[in-house]
């Protein structure tokens, strides 16, 4: 138990001793969510990063399901928040969209993913 | 029997204890996917961390004429990059017996660990490494090797690392799974004294992270969004000798520099629980690239 203690001890020193950090930037949440199946169609993505982005280093880009670009191509920063990246898109219709991001966070770091979001006609449909 | 019988099993499972310590060097990102440091194997990657400390509990069965007891393993593992696929990690244990004939402390020998990044597939999730691995014999503690409760010859292991993440996969809510895995051979200093031996092992992740980022975003704290589920696998097969192995489920959470993690380890047959019974291992593992990424955190020739 002595032992266990000690260790105990050690790692809340480490933890408590570890300052804030500029870490990866990954994604936090988004609008709209990752996922999402959604009735109206969104004028924009927006992706909240856990760490600030270098906006000449970062871009998102919206494609529809036959792989042809809807954003607008204006990846940007929120001025109020370097955590928030926006692209702007085009009208979209009912379909599945696939949203591709990389971004470099403000040390370098580089970092991607991507996720799907699904606009329905209020009937229900996707196409 | 006596005295010299307790301390021939008291260094058995010291040595067996010491042995299972493989523990974890650098996370490692390839696309999408990030293949968190693992506790019982190393990962694919090569980066810039500390694990500080790797704790990690043994229990040891009685045998005739000798008690049960216990080991508790206290580890450090430091990793460097040199260029930035290419780095070096060096690891050191502090072992404790108590009960099991001695009672023992010192540290276990030192080991380096040179390793190349040299493939990344980032639209499949799918990334390779090679390295040497070299243990030194005679940098342990006296003590431990007056008892013969640490390796008296070194060996060296060239070893191959590989991780996959099924991400690109039509596989609806399972796209956050992946599957890492390690494959070395350990060549004796001295084979005849020490046999040579396979070391192979393999993890199976459910990345919760992974899930919320590029597959479902989850309604849940922030705490859940973290964690990463997986189970561990891990095999030495001696020449001339019994296989032996452990399974360890556990938890990671993944904090932005940092990770915890926690795994019951399993011993996986019988010739395993000869000398080990079911015992635990915890680490706490900073990400110096994050932490201190103008010093310590970035490669010593980054344009490379």
């Amino acid at each position: 138990m002595k032992d266990i203690m000690i260790a105990a001890a050690v790692i809340a020193g480490l933890t408590l001793g570890v300052g804030r950090a500029d870490a990866h930037a990954f994604l936090s949440r988004s609008m709209p969510a990752v996922g999402a199946t959604i009735t109206s169609a969104p004028k924009q993505v927006s992706i909240w990063y856990t760490e600030e982005a270098e906006p000449a280093f970062s871009q998102i880009i919206v494609t529809n399901a036959a792989g042809q670009q809807v954003d607008k191509g204006d990846t940007h920063i929120d001025p109020s928040n370097p955590e928030l990246l926006h692209v702007s898109l085009k009208p979209l219709k009912p379909g599945a969209y696939k949203v591709h991001w990389h971004v470099v966070s403000v040390d370098t770091h580089r970092t991607e993913g991507d996720f799907s979001f699904t606009i329905v006609s209020r009937a229900g449909g996707s196409s | 029997v006596g005295k010299v019988a307790r301390l021939a099993v008291a260094s058995v499972c010291l040595l067996m204890a010491a042995n299972s310590v493989h523990h974890a060097s650098a996370h490692a990102v390839c696309g999408a996917r990030v293949f968190p440091p693992t506790l019982t194997m190393d990962d694919p990657g090569v980066n810039d961390e500390l694990s500080l400390p790797t704790i990690q509990y043994t229990p040891i069965p009685a045998t005739p004429g000798t008690p049960p007891g216990s080991t508790m393993s206290y580890g450090f593992e430091w990793d460097k990059t040199i260029t930035p696929h290419l780095g070096f990690a060096i690891n050191g244990d502090y072992i404790t017996q108590r009960g099991a004939g001695e009672n023992l402390n010192g540290w276990d020998n030192f080991s380096l660990t040179l390793k190349d990044q040299f493939y990344c597939d980032p639209a499949h999730e799918f990334m390779m490494s090679a390295g040497v691995v070299h243990e030194f014999a005679g940098t342990g503690s006296a003590q431990l090797l007056h008892a013969g409760a640490i390796d008296t010859i070194g060996n060296t292991a060239p070893t191959l690392y590989a991780g996959r993440g099924l991400g690109d996969l039509p596989i609806g809510l399972l796209r956050p799974l992946a599957v890492t895995a390690e494959l070395s051979y350990a060549i004796s200093d001295s084979p005849n004294a020490s046999p040579n031996e396979w070391d192979y092992a393999a993890s199976l992740q459910y990345s919760l992270p992974y899930l919320n980022q590029n597959v479902k975003a989850l309604n849940a704290p922030d705490f859940v969004k973290r964690l990463i589920p997986l189970v561990e696998f891990a095999f030495a097969s001696p020449r001339g000798g019994p296989t032996t192995g452990t399974v360890a489920p556990g938890l990671f959470y993944e904090a932005d520099s940092w990770q915890l993690g926690g795994e019951a380890v399993i011993p996986i047959n019988a010739a395993t629980r000869l000398t080990q019974g079911t015992g635990f291992i915890l680490q706490y593992h900073l990400y110096l690239d994050d932490l201190m990424p103008n010093s310590l955190g970035k490669p010593l020739f980054a344009g490379w």
